[in-house]
């Protein structure tokens, strides 16, 4: 009797994850333009800033004299948490589409349908976080942290850009619509701003005082000011906090995709 | 030439109940000036001890301007966005067969700019007063803002209704939403012209909404030496004349070439 043709065996979680990551970035390719909003906005938005508020540094208990160096990791923060968010409005398209069903019902671990789409956004997002710092270094930031603070602040964009596409994942199971992606990236824009964003904790007046010393976005940034910012030296003190904080948001945020990707499916 | 204005009040009044109707649209016109405000206003409120600013009653009243010019680019941007998902949609082809004078078809897309402005204006302007603003310049201080802005806002309208026109492409005009903020950033929208960087003084002096926004800070604090409402006026307008005749003159185009 012949036996029955052997079913192909189904490819590892690596493999998947591999794969999955791989189509993510074909969006790079293969839409035009893809990633010029998420480069062009923070490059913006630093020269922006820079220019209108270069003379706080005159302030007394400003750590540096250079408004640009600290605001550079401020950018680098905010174009790695936009390109993270736009693994939501990703997969809410996917999702409206119905093709995200089909992966549904593959026999893959849940987790391993978003850890595709997250490492992409952490290809993508050094994009823009490169084009921010060569353009904050051209135009006079310093690299006072050198190859250590470079390395600090690399790993706070990118490990930001996890949390912000575990977001704008549990965003998009959420809602379910590509209308959802303005809350997914103003998301990213409340938390990055209602931290330490223009001025030093010592400066902050008012309620936005008690709201940064809370938000655990506060010491990401400082993780990543070890770079640019001469007051904040490359040491472990100024990094735990900020790896203790990506630590729980990357939990936090984890566990929320993972439930609503659960409830997705159920 | 006679315009139709009722026409253009019809498509005024569709331009701006699409707004409403689609909240993608308004969020970021109405949510995201504020965000950034309470931001900047609680962020940067030391910078009034720096010596060169202006004595100011309220730093949030100081900092409102530059919001409610946001506000204006914001409310331009997103009718030009409309106007391409229009075009998109095939609805503005129909709008092309109706018998209506085609210069109406632009008035009325920035007639409904202008009503959202006037809306949004008023809606940042009594937001902000509970948390600490304050208008000494009364309520002719406020109207004038209000119609600064909204002549504002027709002017950015009428530049993005010409890229519109110009590309019918909805992605493009979603994607040029960072470039608007070059705009504001290139304007003393949150700090005193005294004390930017000097690149950007020398850059804000080309810049018409350097002096809308310093007009508005003029008139709602009561304080001319802040700005001169005449410059914010005619600033705003020959921008809103400039913009809306290149906004006709893209509809000819796409007339011509379609």
């Amino acid at each position: 009797m012949a036996s029955a043709p052997a079913l192909p065996a189904a490819p590892g979680t690596l493999a998947v994850i591999g794969v999955l990551w791989r189509r993510s970035l074909n969006e790079v390719v293969r839409v035009r333009g893809a990633l010029l909003p998420a480069t062009v906005a923070p490059v913006v938005f630093l020269l922006g800033m820079s220019g209108q508020f270069s003379r706080l540094t005159g302030l007394e208990g400003f750590p540096t004299d250079s408004y640009l160096s600290w605001i550079v990791p401020l950018s680098c923060l905010q174009a790695a948490g936009f390109a993270g968010a736009a693994t939501g409005a990703n997969l809410a398209r996917d999702i409206e589409q119905g093709w995200f069903d089909r992966l549904l019902v593959s026999p893959v671990p849940r987790p391993v349908l978003v850890a595709g789409p997250i490492l992409g956004a952490i290809t993508r997002c050094l994009v823009p976080t490169t084009v921010v710092l060569v353009v904050g270094f051209l135009l006079g930031a310093e690299l006072t942290g050198g190859l250590l603070g470079l390395l600090a602040l690399y790993l706070a964009a990118t490990a930001f850009c996890a949390v912000a596409g575990l977001w704008g994942v549990f965003m998009a199971v959420i809602f379910r619509t590509q209308q959802a992606g303005p809350l997914m990236q103003q998301g990213v824009f409340v938390a990055v701003f209602l931290s330490t964003a223009y001025t030093p904790q010592a400066l902050l007046r008012g309620w936005l005082e008690g709201a940064a010393a809370y938000n655990p976005v506060t010491y990401v940034l400082e993780l990543g000011r070890q770079a640019t910012v001469s007051g904040i030296e490359p040491s472990l003190a100024n990094t735990w906090p900020g790896l203790a904080a990506l630590g729980g948001l990357l939990a936090c945020f984890g566990a929320l995709a993972m439930l609503g990707l659960r409830r997705m499916g159920a | 030439m006679s315009l139709e204005p009722r026409v253009i009040a019809a498509l005024g009044r569709r331009a701006l109940s699409v707004q409403f109707r689609r909240a993608q649209l308004l969020m970021p016109t109405f949510v995201l000036p504020l965000m950034l405000l309470a931001v900047i206003a609680s962020g940067t409120s030391s910078a009034q001890d720096l010596e060169g600013f202006p004595a100011v009653g309220s730093y949030l009243s100081f900092v409102l301007p530059g919001t409610i010019i946001q506000g204006a680019l914001l409310a331009g941007l997103t009718s030009g966005i409309a106007l391409a998902s229009d075009i998109e949609s095939g609805f503005f082809d129909r709008l092309l067969a109706a018998p209506v004078r085609r210069v109406s078809l632009v008035l009325g897309r920035l007639a409904g700019t202008l009503g959202l402005s006037v809306l949004q204006t008023a809606f940042f302007l009594l937001v902000a007063l509970p948390f600490g603003a304050r208008y000494p310049g009364g309520v002719a201080g406020l109207a004038g803002t209000v119609v600064l802005a909204a002549v504002t806002a027709v002017g950015i309208g009428g530049i993005a209704a010409a890229i519109a026109l110009r590309t019918g492409s909805l992605s493009l005009m979603q994607s040029i939403f960072p470039f608007v903020f070059v705009l504001l950033f290139t304007a003393p929208a949150f700090f005193p012209r005294e004390l930017l960087t000097p690149v950007l003084a020398d850059l804000a002096v080309f810049n018409p909404l350097t002096y809308v926004v310093e007009a508005s800070r003029g008139l709602l604090a009561g304080d001319a030496e802040l700005g001169s409402p005449i410059a914010g006026l005619g600033a705003s307008l020959g921008l809103a004349i400039a913009t809306t005749a290149l906004a006709v003159f893209a509809l000819a185009e796409r007339l011509r070439t379609t």
